[in-house]
């Protein structure tokens, strides 16, 4: 059969772009394909989508593979030979098929080594890593920004508990039962207090984190359409308030429109997060509370310079979370001149996010 | 069985415009019986898809709207608590057993069905539409992943309700959190991305019919660029419907300048974004978006 050999080969391919395709995937697929009219192709190319891919972040990879192997496949030439091959599909009886469509989906286990993601396949724009990619390759991955925002957007808002709400509010429904001769016909359960959500992010926005702070000024940027009390700042080595900025504008020239429009260099040009946080802390302290969350983006390099951990400390103690995000992987922690490990005990967590996957991950686990 | 075309044709009379894309997957939902998740920004007719759907078949929807703090109390079944407790003051001098009492109480007289139960224990086949099930938390996917699998559901005090028909279910998702990957994988993936110019202004007179072409044209052109600025809300499609009829009330036959500015309000609905875009209307001094 070669046709469905030539599915498996796609299946792989798939796999080695590090699109996870399982084996009830295949399976569906497998049926789905023998359904549908071969030779249109808007109809197989979505017949394979729908099957095989289950979130829009695969689609340019998908996309790819697809047309690599299909679109000289459904050229006029090989028309007459698919046509034959779905005469012979049509004649086998149903059982076949479907001892087929198992042997195909058991043929193929999940990419090599039992893993559905191979090593080669770093397709995935998601699992690129900042600091070596393109212009082109972050303007992809900036489009996913909006996304991860609106995730962490909706984790603040405190999700109401379901048992939170069976709690009976005794008193309301006594009082509400005199109406009723005593027979609490109305339950009144305790509502709870939601708490409104309140973020304040600090970003380094110097040469050494290029990408990463396109990345996370996107992510700013987008995260200020979803909560009400947001503020954003930024430095360098020297710190301004950012927020409102970045309202409008294609976010990958928000670095260099936040380096236009705030005061973010200072006497140096050299990213001094001593003497930024303290300046932080001189002018802005006053604007966080007990129920602030900071989110700091940056790297931690501090070129020999002060670190100003005690303006951490003191963060730390006003509100009521800090998280730190590091483009770097975690290996280069505390090498050459990054000092995150003097951070990090005033942190409630520091998250190594050396792409956008990762990114994703830590902020899930917030 | 429908081919591909027969679908596009009769979501068109159901008043939906659909690609072979999009009809292949209904084709395969059909097919298949596997529910449809289907994802895309606010505003694509992720709903209207399921809406056209059933209309095409002939079949009632039924509708569970997921929202936070959502339980089975409010999608699957409640007791009515109300009743019940009038009920048992009711029968309270009669000399009734505990045992006679409860079995009355727990029937389904006293049951409240939510969108769930009704479309389990509907006689004819449904389509079932559970709408932005991102909305809900990990616990009540979990459980719908179970109904969707087995299609019954258990009441403790009565037994077990099992569908006679197969539902036609349909997901949406705003993409707010990710959904797991079991519900996925369980699911036939659908990607409703904003339409083409041409595809948009097919919908506009589909909907619109005394619309004129040039109108649809020009409505279907400009809402196209609006959604690629930076918009707190870029425009729906229902919203570019709204700015047409508008429009067409106002008895315009082409869209300038002027009557841009004034029918803004119907497009966007964010100050800040009318704001954006009176400015570049009075800086451009057309309709070109550029930037």
């Amino acid at each position: 059969m070669p046709v469905l050999q030539y599915l498996q080969a796609f299946f792989e391919e798939l796999r080695q772009q590090g699109i996870p395709v399982t084996t009830s995937q295949v399976r569906d697929c497998c049926q789905a394909v023998l359904l549908i009219d071969w030779m249109h192709k808007d109809c197989f190319y979505s017949t394979l989508f729908t099957t095989l891919v289950k979130d829009y972040s695969y689609k340019e990879a998908f996309d790819q593979v697809f047309n690599r192997f299909f679109e000289e496949y459904l050229a006029p030439h090989t028309l007459q030979r698919l046509e034959s091959l779905e005469k012979q599909n049509a004649v086998r009886s149903k059982e076949d098929t479907a001892v087929s469509n198992y042997e195909i989906g058991m043929g193929s286990p999940m990419g090599k080594g039992g893993s559905s993601q191979a090593p080669g396949g770093q397709k995935n724009p998601l699992e690129q890593d900042f600091g070596r990619i393109s212009e082109a390759e972050l303007a992809r991955i900036e489009a996913f920004v909006p996304l991860l925002a609106r995730r962490l957007a909706a984790k603040f808002v405190k999700k109401r508990k379901r048992n939170e709400q069976h709690k009976l509010d005794f008193r309301r429904t006594i009082r509400a039962s005199l109406s009723t001769g005593g027979v609490p016909v109305n339950l009144f359960t305790v509502q709870k207090h939601r708490e409104k959500p309140v973020v304040l992010t600090i970003c380094d926005v110097s040469g050494s984190v290029m990408n990463f702070s396109c990345i996370s000024l996107a992510l700013i940027a987008s995260l200020e359409r979803f909560f009400q009390h947001i503020e954003s700042y930024a430095f360098i080595d020297e710190v301004a308030d950012i927020t409102g900025l970045l309202l409008s504008g294609n976010p990958l020239n928000f670095r260099g429109h936040v380096l236009r429009n705030a005061r973010v260099i200072g006497a140096s040009g050299y990213t001094n997060y001593g003497y930024s946080l303290e300046e932080f802390h001189k002018r802005f302290k006053h604007r966080m509370h007990r129920k602030t969350t900071v989110l700091i983006f940056g790297d931690a390099r501090n070129n020999w310079q002060e670190s100003g951990k005690w303006v951490l400390q003191d963060i730390k103690n006003r509100v009521k979370k800090v998280y730190w995000f590091n483009p770097e992987p975690a290996a280069l922690w505390n090498t050459g001149d990054s000092i995150i490990n003097q951070y990090s005990p005033y942190c409630d967590a520091v998250f190594a996010c050396p792409n956008l996957l990762e990114l994703e991950k830590s902020l899930a686990k917030i | 069985m429908d081919s591909i075309q027969d679908i596009r044709d009769k979501m068109f009379q159901a008043g939906y415009i659909c690609d072979d894309k999009v009809a292949t997957v209904l084709f395969l939902a059909e097919a298949l019986r596997k529910p449809v998740l289907v994802e895309g920004p606010a505003g694509v007719g992720k709903t209207a898809i399921s809406q056209a759907f059933s209309r095409v078949k002939g079949l009632p929807l039924i509708r569970l709207q997921c929202y936070e703090g959502l339980d089975e109390s409010k999608a699957l079944y409640e007791w009515n608590y109300k009743r019940q407790l009038l009920h048992i003051q009711a029968v309270s001098n009669q000399n009734l057993s505990v045992q006679e009492i409860e079995e009355d109480i727990f029937s389904e007289t006293f049951l409240l069905a939510r969108p769930l139960l009704k479309c389990i224990a509907s006689e004819t086949p449904t389509v079932m539409l559970i709408d932005e099930i991102d909305k809900v938390d990990f616990e009540f996917e979990a459980m719908l992943l179970e109904l969707l699998s087995e299609f019954q559901i258990t009441i403790p005090e009565i037994g077990t309700i099992a569908a006679t028909h197969h539902p036609y279910v349909f997901l949406t998702s705003n993409t707010t959190r990710e959904l797991s990957e079991a519900l996925k994988r369980r699911c036939l993936y659908l990607y409703l991305d904003f339409p083409s110019k041409e595809m948009e202004q097919q919908i506009l007179m589909l909907k619109i019919p005394q619309l004129p072409e040039q109108l649809a044209e020009k409505v279907a052109q400009v809402v196209r660029r609006l959604r690629k600025l930076e918009l707190k809300k870029p425009p729906s499609i229902a919203e570019s419907i709204d700015w047409a009829e508008s429009l067409l009330w106002l008895g315009k036959e082409d869209l300038d300048m002027e009557t841009a500015l004034k029918t803004l309000s119907t497009i966007v609905k964010y100050r800040e974004d009318q704001e954006k875009l009176e400015r570049i209307i009075y800086r451009e001094r057309d309709l070109n978006f550029r930037g």
